[in-house]
């Protein structure tokens, strides 16, 4: 199998298979953290770091990992990156790490980074893997930013906390609470599917 | 860098490790260990003594009984039921889907999903008695086309296969590149059913198929091949007068043995086939079914080419399989159909046989 | 160190107004997916609560004597993963042998929950907030009722939906997150009882 271009596999995980509106993975930690851009950053280079580490590195390994011990090498591979983001987190940007709380640890549970393992890494040469990790925490991290400036904007009226309400626009409090995100990501994952639907029927005729 | 970190670091983490695989490790013998087992195979007729934890399919196949299974044990074929009268416990919802109600009120399970943690009570089809497994050499392989090769495998000395024309074995490539694993699908038998220490096979190349790759690129005439079988219900049953047989692609296999298998029992049945082929450089086996429509004129032969060139100068019928179906059988009296082939042109060309009469009893099919 | 919460307030504010799926978006992937039909829901809801109270439980003893003494705290995501996958393994084995009518419906759900969000993530609020072992106990046992709860309702809704007719695109993951969405709504009502983050 020819190893996929850079531009090919760019466009891939950012746009026609994103993971979180596509395949519909890494929502845990999607909605958690989009309150605020600033942590949604942070939280989404956070994944792309580690998915694109964690793909290099099982996908150098992968002729050597026996079979029945896949899933446990996975995990471990992951979580060893996980805990490096996590105490450089702690240790640089202390008020983020607070903030993000438990959710850092999550993103050893993040269904993309498994996802990629299992689906890119397992069969793949490393660097293409490490692109095809890194691009696929990109476009996780690009949903999360479209979330959370929407959030930002109208529950508190800011961006990257500078405030950009100047018109005195009455912050609805809903956007910075669950609901709000469960519906933001509903609606991008409904219009994202019409035009998948659409587009597919086109083509049939 | 502190030296103690990191030595406490690995430390604990080494024995948090081995802690836990030993706690497995002992969790398994004592909770996986139902001890030895004895499987009363249809009423006594064989009684099995097997060391229980494992699914009843792994541990009749140990026994040498083989139940047949295309998935390898995922529950998702649904072609591994017997039928366990006693100590197979409650139905799995994995099985719900593949046990009907009345194969339920007869007991039936999915072997791949039941296991065996204490005696059972078992009813296993006769047939599946006769199943062996067989590890041949390959002594022929040919190119039929582009794409399909034909095998010809020799049994071990002194052993035989007893099967019924258009039975299938299944065929186990092993590791093999980038392959770790063993793996095993269905190939029909296309060698005659007189022919007790020979099997042939027909092998299309699957793009990504495990086993048809290995067969189109890592064996070799020589090398051992391990097959079991026979299995399936795709076999002549002839209350009737006319066979109607519809092949596309390697799905020729089974028609061949079936054909030969008509003219050496000197059965009366008139046949027909329809072998519905692409392009030109898809059609084999075309000079010797010719041959045999002129020895034995209750066989015709009607080859469809789907998409003739002109400088094919194709004679024969153009278009799909389904065309000359249409336009040559007339009803359903008297005539049984054996169809073998994609899942596309059977479910078109079966309907074509409703629409006719045809009774789905009157209608085989192996479906690839 | 602990918070002086009644652990019986714990276990209520953590069906209702800290739900784990409608305020913690924990176990997401498995509630989207696992939601079709009420009964597999009801399976897995079960499942997701046994396993919960187990892993937390043994997490706490874990975190207490084998991480905090040699101040460890680094190594705790990878030593209670490990934990949840062992235990995992011996529940299904156990489960299998003693109690093979329980297993029959909640077998298959068990090598899924493992890489539940859910599980790893009550264990780690439960390291966050310093509980003690009554108070976690309490607090899993309220989230994987939460979560179960959760399931159940949406599994419910969308039996019903099955058959009514949509615009494109809606069906699937973005019904069932609007869905969750409107139920979160309605939960916030809860939120005057007591909360607890």
């Amino acid at each position: 199998m020819a190893a996929e271009k850079i531009g090919a596999n760019f466009k891939r995980n950012m746009f026609t298979e994103n993971q979180v509106l596509r395949a519909i993975l890494g929502i845990c930690s999607s909605l958690a953290v989009t309150n605020t851009m600033k942590n949604s950053l942070v939280m989404g280079l956070g994944v792309a770091f580690v998915t694109g580490l964690s793909s290099l590195t099982l996908s150098a390994m992968r002729n050597v990992i026996p079979h029945r011990v896949r899933m446990l090498v996975q995990t471990l591979v992951i979580a060893a990156y996980v805990i490096f983001v996590d105490l450089l987190l702690q240790a640089y940007m202390p008020d983020i790490s607070k903030q993000l709380g438990p959710y850092v640890g999550l993103i050893i549970t993040n269904c993309i980074i498994m996802g990629r393992a299992e689906a890119y890494a397992q069969s793949n040469p490393p660097i293409p893997a490490m692109w095809d990790g890194f691009f696929a925490g990109l476009g996780y991290t690009m949903i999360l930013m479209i979330i959370s400036l929407i959030r930002e904007v109208l529950g508190f009226g800011t961006v990257f906390g500078f405030n950009v309400n100047f018109v005195g626009f009455e912050t609805w409090t809903i956007m910075i609470m669950p609901p709000a995100a469960f519906f933001i990501i509903g609606s991008m994952i409904w219009f994202i599917s019409a035009r998948a639907a659409k587009k597919a029927a086109r083509q049939a005729k | 860098m502190d030296f103690s970190t990191i030595l406490k670091t690995v430390g604990i983490l080494a024995a948090v490790s081995a802690g836990l695989s030993v706690i497995i490790s002992i969790a398994e013998s004592v909770l996986n260990n139902y001890g030895e087992c004895e499987l009363d195979v249809n009423n006594g007729k064989r009684l099995l003594k097997v060391k229980g934890g494992s699914s009843l399919l792994s541990l009749l196949a140990s026994e040498k009984i083989f139940i047949p299974s295309a998935c390898g044990g995922k529950a998702t074929c649904g072609l591994c039921k017997v039928a366990v009268l006693d100590g197979g416990g409650p139905l799995l919802l994995t099985e719900e889907p593949y046990i009907s109600q009345e194969e339920r009120a007869q007991h039936m399970r999915l072997s791949c999903q039941v296991k065996v943690k204490g005696n059972m009570k078992l009813l296993i089809p006769e047939d599946l008695f006769n199943i062996r497994e067989f590890v041949c050499e390959l002594v022929e392989m040919e190119d039929m086309t582009y794409d399909i090769k034909r095998l010809r495998m020799k049994l071990p000395p002194g052993q035989t296969i007893e099967f019924k024309a258009g039975q299938f074995v299944q065929f186990y490539s092993k590791p093999y590149g980038k392959v770790k694993e063993e793996a095993f699908r269905a190939y029909s038998i296309s060698s005659k059913a007189s022919e007790k220490d020979h099997i042939e096979l027909l092998i299309r190349l699957v793009p990504n198929g495990i086993v048809t790759n290995y067969v189109h690129t890592a064996l070799n005439v020589g090398d051992a091949v391990k097959m079991s079988g026979p299995y399936g219900d795709f076999y002549l049953r002839g209350n009737c007068e006319e066979l109607i047989m519809i092949a596309g692609g390697s799905g020729l296999a089974p028609i061949r043995s079936l054909v030969y298998d008509v003219i050496e029992k000197g059965l009366p049945h008139r046949m027909r086939f329809f072998f519905g082929a692409n392009t030109l450089r898809d059609l084999y086996y075309m000079d010797e079914f010719r041959q045999i429509e002129k020895d034995y004129p209750q066989f015709t032969f009607i080859p469809c080419l789907a998409f003739p060139k002109p400088e094919d100068n194709w004679d024969g019928v153009s278009g799909f399989v389904t065309v000359a179906l249409q336009e040559q059988v007339d009803s359903a009296q008297g005539k049984e159909a054996y169809l073998c082939g994609s899942p596309g042109m059977l479910d078109a060309c079966i309907k074509i046989l409703h629409d006719k009469g045809f009774d789905d009893q009157a209608i085989f099919f192996d479906k690839f | 160190m602990a918070p002086n919460i009644s652990p019986l307030i714990i276990f209520i504010a953590s069906i209702f107004t800290s739900n784990m799926i409608l305020n913690n978006f924990l176990g997401m992937c498995s509630y989207l997916s696992v939601s079709t039909e009420y009964k597999t829901a009801t399976g897995l809801g079960m499942a997701v609560t046994l396993v919960l109270v187990l892993t937390t439980a043994i997490n706490w003893l874990v975190y207490t004597f084998i991480i905090v003494p040699p101040e460890l705290y680094y190594l705790q995501y990878i030593i209670f993963i490990m934990v949840i996958a062992a235990l995992v393994q011996i529940l299904e084995m156990g489960m299998d042998r003693y109690m093979p009518d329980l297993h029959a419906k909640l077998g298959i759900f068990l090598p899924l929950i493992t890489v539940n969000c859910a599980i790893l993530g009550v264990t780690l609020f439960m390291v966050i907030r310093h509980y003690n072992f009554i108070q976690s106990v309490l607090f899993s046992l309220g989230s994987g009722l939460g979560w179960w709860l959760a399931i159940n309702m949406l599994a419910a809704i969308r039996e019903k939906l099955a058959s009514a007719k949509l615009p494109p695109g809606v069906k699937g993951p973005a019904l069932s997150f609007i869905i969750t969405g409107i139920m979160a709504m309605a939960f916030i009502g809860f939120s005057g009882i007591f909360t607890i983050q």
